[in-house]
């Protein structure tokens, strides 16, 4: 049974659908509004980040009885067709979240979330500094960037509970389980970093397909990579405050 | 003959960037003549290609596919973050 303020989030990431795949994801959400009150996906929806994966995506999750929420993932940007995969899915009805926020009424409650892609840069006493070649400075600023605007705009959403989804991740402990010499290519500390200066519930990511369903950040805000690997289930459901 | 580590850096590489896979999950290792692929998909057609994808790039070496499929599950039990 659930109280009115419960609210119970899905969420899955890199479902790496191909244009072999129309139908195969579907029929497992099937019932998820018995479930759940809102499907947070997490990046990297495509293989290779191309537009008619991205139609695929989009008639994955048109229409589902729930609000769908998504970032994309680096895969989604390989073929440079990120702003288009982004549009056929906002007409899917899906909300497309890029370094901004957005407020979903879910019953009484409201959940502001926030979030893009996110990017790497590894983790605080061993990652990269915007120091030295104009690459190496770009690859850190493109973080720290992204870093700001999240901050920026978590602290303006107004809602009982936010969230954040990002496909990379904000910290090493959902991480464990890939070689520790890609960490600072699968997130950055400047992530979590941010969203503890503004306060979060849940940080939700995915990227790390071998990698760890549960961490924390330093500042205690819980973080879950839901990459289909990691998950090996359609989706998982966090639920919070009081349901039960 | 070219050091293992070599050549199994340039088949991770070909699975991560040839646009049939990009996979960039998978662990290569060469024992002698062995080429082993390990890792995990969501589809035989995915790890046929990925197949292909290695011994194209690594032909003289016996190829040994053991990437797993993953099924998907029905979604199990909340967790409750209180
Ligand atoms: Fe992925
Ligand atoms: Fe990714």
């Amino acid at each position: 049974m659930s109280t009115l303020t419960d609210l119970r989030i899905a969420a899955v990431g890199d479902v790496h659908l191909g244009e072999d795949s129309r139908g195969h994801y579907r029929k497992h959400l099937e019932g998820i509004e018995e479930r759940a009150d809102v499907l947070m996906l997490a990046g990297d929806l495509t293989r290779h980040g191309t537009l008619e994966e991205g139609r695929v995506v989009a008639d994955e999750f048109r229409d589902l009885p729930v609000t769908v929420v998504a970032v994309l993932g680096n895969h989604d940007y390989h073929s440079d067709q990120q702003y288009e995969i982004a549009s056929e899915l906002r007409d899917a009805g899906v909300t497309v979240l890029d370094d901004d926020g957005a407020v979903l009424q879910c019953g009484e409650t409201k959940l502001g979330v926030v979030g893009g892609k996110g990017f790497g840069g590894g983790f605080a006493g061993k990652s990269a500094s915007e120091f030295g070649e104009r690459e190496i400075k770009n690859f850190v600023a493109h973080t720290r960037h992204i870093a700001e605007a999240w901050k920026v705009a978590l602290k303006e959403v107004q809602a009982d509970h936010r969230l954040v989804l990002s496909h990379y991740s904000p910290i090493k402990e959902t991480l464990e389980g890939e070689p520790p010499e890609i960490y600072p290519f699968l997130g950055s500390y400047l992530l979590a970093e941010a969203v503890d200066t503004a306060g979060a519930d849940l940080f939700v990511h995915g990227h790390a397909h071998k990698g760890t369903e549960k961490g924390m950040t330093p500042g205690g805000i819980r973080v879950r990579n839901v990459a289909l690997p990691v998950l090996g289930r359609a989706y998982g459901v966090y639920c919070l405050d009081d349901c039960d | 003959m070219e050091a293992p580590q070599y050549v199994a850096a340039r088949v991770q590489r070909a699975l991560a960037e040839d646009a049939r896979t990009h996979e960039l999950g998978i662990r290569v290792d060469i024992r002698g003549d062995q080429l082993f692929l390990r890792g995990q998909v969501d589809g035989a057609e995915q790890r046929e290609r990925l197949g292909a994808v290695a011994h194209e790039t690594a032909p003289a070496l016996h190829l040994h596919n053991e990437i797993k499929i993953v099924d998907i599950v029905e979604p199990g039990e909340d967790e409750h973050l209180d």
